[in-house]
């Protein structure tokens, strides 16, 4: 055993293990993420059973099995229910029942000696609604204007044709109300502000006031054009209605409006649930969010959160390589640059929500607030920088990240070797020239790792973002086809919040449970793609460098 | 070649360095002088000597003498060290170059270097020749090919990678990038060329190599090379110094030095009774 110890090999082990360890847990991380949050989309089968309530009697019930797990009949009997049996441990089930609207609750825990038989009725549908989420039940006909027209097994044929007309016109509406009003708005707005302007200068002229008018009328034209068409196209799509039968028998009118897909989840092969799986996976990432973000798709949290981390990117470094340059090039080293090397590295430690309230202060407030006082009187009380957005947590994320790049662009600038730089100095090249054309250039993949740190770093950031333009819900992209096409100062949605904000703020916890893993999942992959993407990039430069030592 | 075309011209300098000079049209470099601290430690003590135009001249000595520090005077690149302090003048062309009004990047064109270790950029090697042109503002691609090829010949490396320009100027061996940093300083058309130990650190057919490119080079360049290979320096130089502690103990023509050296401690030292 001692000779064991005295080989070195235990410490070998140790090492391994270590790296062992830390593998499982990258591991463990995606996978969990990945199980918990992927099987959302996939199409549940509807059962069928029943429960025997409080007074005896018994009810239908019929719903998604989400869930089940093992708990104690004592716990069960001190919350209320009555359960005869001599075992300690029972199993509970955890039922989605949906129908939000007429229940009132949509996820349900129940025992299981209270539980009847489970069956599959095929028939069932589920219907994904634009308001109050699932709904379960048997369809019993399908309306117009409030006249059935097709019945029993007839009425699911006739329910998939006007429901992919319910569907044209809902996106017909969506896109007036969303691209072409949402334009009018916007021109509206700049229409009022230069108005507001020359007001405030005092230049508004009885031409310019009546050019103003005009063209506020065409607006105004315009948009009641696009009113009258959209009263048309919801008068049009008021047309159709379902009627269905939920778990307790009573009968539910439902507008084909208010639907956004229907399934029959017990009716589908494996290849229809793929089909549907894949779909909604799509649409989860397309789509925007519905329901207090615990339905519909996050697109706009992926595109704030990268539109956020490239704009801070761009900030952070030519200004973390510029001071990297001057601490290692320029400034005589002694004891003020380790001083300042020391504060920089400190930086790095500082809690980032301290940057959050820097940023409030300081971007937000003091800088926002001078921008708008200068250049957007007009706008005012309104704010345009002067409160939180995506400029200002693109600056503060870049100050947070700037000791990393700093760090290693030095570190890089370090290596370049002395032989290198002499050369070029000695062919002539003053310093400055010797940095841009031989020092920066080796020092390049240096600057891509402090890049690639940085970015883990900013994409996973919440704390700060919250005080400085993380929303919960983003009205429009901060990139749009409204000039000048990126608005700095809007606010804007996130991953890392999206998360916290289904998580934790959720009203609904059990239907955005599934949405936190998947949300965290896609918050990962996009993390890894930049990463990938600047480790190509890295790799491509060292493959010019090959031979050199040390880089 | 006229390789033994020198006869005794001598410039014969005492250790304690008058220079009893010809003509000043014959000297490349006058050196009067010459103190160099680094920090508290003096370094070279006193130098005073004329370097010889389209001359090979040798500095030698044991380590530390300063030779490669007299050579990293020639080029200011002794700037580059924060305590090094100079004294004394070198003379171009009758500038002194330590002068305030010198500007220390044409200084470096017109004084070529090449250090003991091969440092070649990462770059191809087209670019490594033509670095020095473009940092004076050529970029007339047919102005530099021909700099490019010109310097590639005048290096003795034009065949072997004149198919592979493009190549990555690390991939050569170890005395092509030496010859390759030689063309790289040529291809600026210095008036001298500083070479500090170019061939310590190669294998001896690449070290020959080297040193039959500086017999060629010889007519064209004035050149100094440093080097602790006593037989390299009877080999290529013209001139030798022999330098001790930062002292200039003889300076004077090749053959004399090696056969008849005028003090003490150069037969020592050359003879290998010291050093």
């Amino acid at each position: 055993m001692r000779n064991w110890i005295k080989s070195g090999e235990p410490w070998i082990w140790m090492t391994a293990g270590a790296v062992a360890l830390s593998l499982v847990a990258v591991y463990a991380v995606v996978w969990m993420t990945a199980v918990q949050g992927l099987g959302h989309w996939w199409p549940k089968p509807l059962v069928e059973t029943t429960v025997k309530a409080q007074d005896g009697t018994i009810q239908r019930l019929v719903g998604e099995l989400r869930d089940s797990e093992e708990i104690s009949l004592h716990r069960l009997r001190e919350s209320g229910y009555q359960i005869e049996s001599d075992d300690k441990f029972t199993r509970r089930y955890l039922f989605k029942q949906g129908n939000r609207d007429v229940y009132g609750v949509d996820f349900k825990w129940i025992p299981a000696p209270l539980l009847g038989e489970f069956t599959y009725p095929k028939g069932m549908i589920s219907i994904e609604r634009h308001e109050w989420g699932s709904f379960f039940g048997r369809l019993i006909s399908v309306k117009e204007n409030g006249n059935v027209v097709a019945e029993g097994d007839a009425a699911w044929p006739e329910l998939l044709v006007r429901l992919e007309r319910a569907n044209r016109l809902f996106d017909d509406i969506l896109r007036i109300e969303k691209n072409d009003i949402g334009k009018i708005n916007y021109r509206l707005e700049r229409l009022r502000l230069h108005q507001r302007k020359l007001e405030l200068k005092d230049t508004l002229t009885k031409e310019a006031r009546e050019e103003i008018t005009l063209e506020r009328q065409i607006y105004e034209d315009q948009f009641a054009k696009l009113q009258q068409r959209l009263d048309e196209l919801r008068e049009q799509n008021r047309r159709d209605s379902l009627t269905a039968e939920v778990q307790d028998g009573q009968l539910i009118e439902i507008p084909f409006a208010k639907i956004a897909d229907v399934i029959q989840p017990n009716n589908m092969g494996v290849f229809r649930k793929i089909a549907h799986y894949f779909e909604k996976l799509y649409e989860f990432i397309v789509d925007d969010p519905r329901e207090a973000n615990t339905e519909g798709g996050i697109f706009p949290a992926i595109f704030g959160t990268v539109t956020m981390v490239l704009m801070m990117s761009v900030m952070v470094t030519p200004l973390g390589i510029m001071a990297a340059v001057y601490m290692r090039e320029y400034a005589k080293q002694g004891p003020m640059i380790r001083i300042i090397r020391i504060s920089v590295n400190n930086l790095a430690g500082v809690p980032s929500i301290v940057y959050g309230v820097f940023g409030l202060g300081f971007f937000v407030y003091f800088l926002g607030g001078n921008i708008d006082a200068l250049f957007f009187p007009e706008a005012s009380p309104a704010p345009v920088f002067g409160s939180p957005g995506i400029l200002w947590s693109a600056l503060t994320l870049a100050l947070l990240t700037l000791p990393v790049v700093i760090v290693a662009t030095e570190e890089g600038l370090s290596r370049v070797p002395r032989t290198i730089r002499e050369g070029s100095l000695a062919l002539g090249a003053t310093k400055a020239e010797t940095l841009w054309r031989t020092v920066l250039p080796i020092a390049s993949p240096a600057m891509m790792t402090g890049l690639i740190l940085a970015v883990a770093r900013a994409a996973g950031e919440v704390a700060p973002l919250m005080l400085v333009g993380v929303v919960k819900l983003a009205p429009s992209l901060p990139l749009d086809g409204n000039f000048p096409f990126l608005h700095l100062e809007q606010k804007f949605m996130h991953l890392g919040f999206h998360i916290y904000d289904v998580g934790f703020q959720s009203p609904n916890v059990e239907a955005a449970r599934p949405l936190v893993y998947a949300t965290s999942l896609l918050l990962v992959i996009i993390i890894i793609v930049l990463n990938l993407f600047a480790i190509r990039l890295r790799n491509r430069m060292r493959e010019k460098l090959r031979g050199l030592e040390g880089v | 070649m006229n390789s033994v075309t020198h006869q005794p011209r001598a410039i014969e300098i005492g250790n304690l360095g008058r220079a009893q000079m010809t003509h000043a049209d014959d000297v490349a470099i006058r050196v009067e002088n010459l103190d160099l601290h680094y920090g508290e430690v003096k370094a070279l003590n006193n130098i005073s000597l004329a370097i010889r135009k389209k001359q090979v001249t040798a500095f030698i000595g044991p380590s530390g003498c300063g030779k490669s520090t007299l050579l990293r005077c020639f080029n200011r690149m002794n700037d580059l060290v924060d305590t090094c302090h100079v004294d004394g003048k070198i003379l171009l062309d009758d500038k002194n170059i330590y002068d305030r009004d010198v500007n220390v990047a044409l200084l470096r064109r017109r004084v070529g270097m090449v250090f003991q270790k091969p440092n070649p950029f990462p770059k191809s090697i087209y670019e490594n020749v033509a670095y020095g042109l473009r940092i004076m503002g050529i970029n007339n691609r047919e102005t530099i090919d021909e700099a490019v090829e010109k310097a590639l010949r005048g290096a003795a490396l034009w065949n072997e990678v004149k198919d592979r320009l493009d190549e990555n100027g690390m991939s050569l061996s170890g005395g092509q990038q030496q010859r390759l940093c030689i063309a790289r300083a040529i291809a600026l058309e210095p008036d001298i060329l500083l070479l500090d130990e170019p061939a310590s650190a190669l294998d001896p057919i690449s070290s020959a190599k080297i040193e039959e490119l500086l017999t060629e080079m010889r007519e064209r360049y004035t050149i100094i090379i440093v080097t602790h290979n006593m037989q390299q320096a009877a080999r290529v130089s013209d001139f030798t110094a022999y330098m001790y502690l930062g002292n200039l103990i003889e300076f004077g023509d090749t053959n004399e030095i090696f056969t008849n050296p005028k003090r003490k401690e150069t037969e020592d030292y050359i003879t290998g009774r010291f050093g």
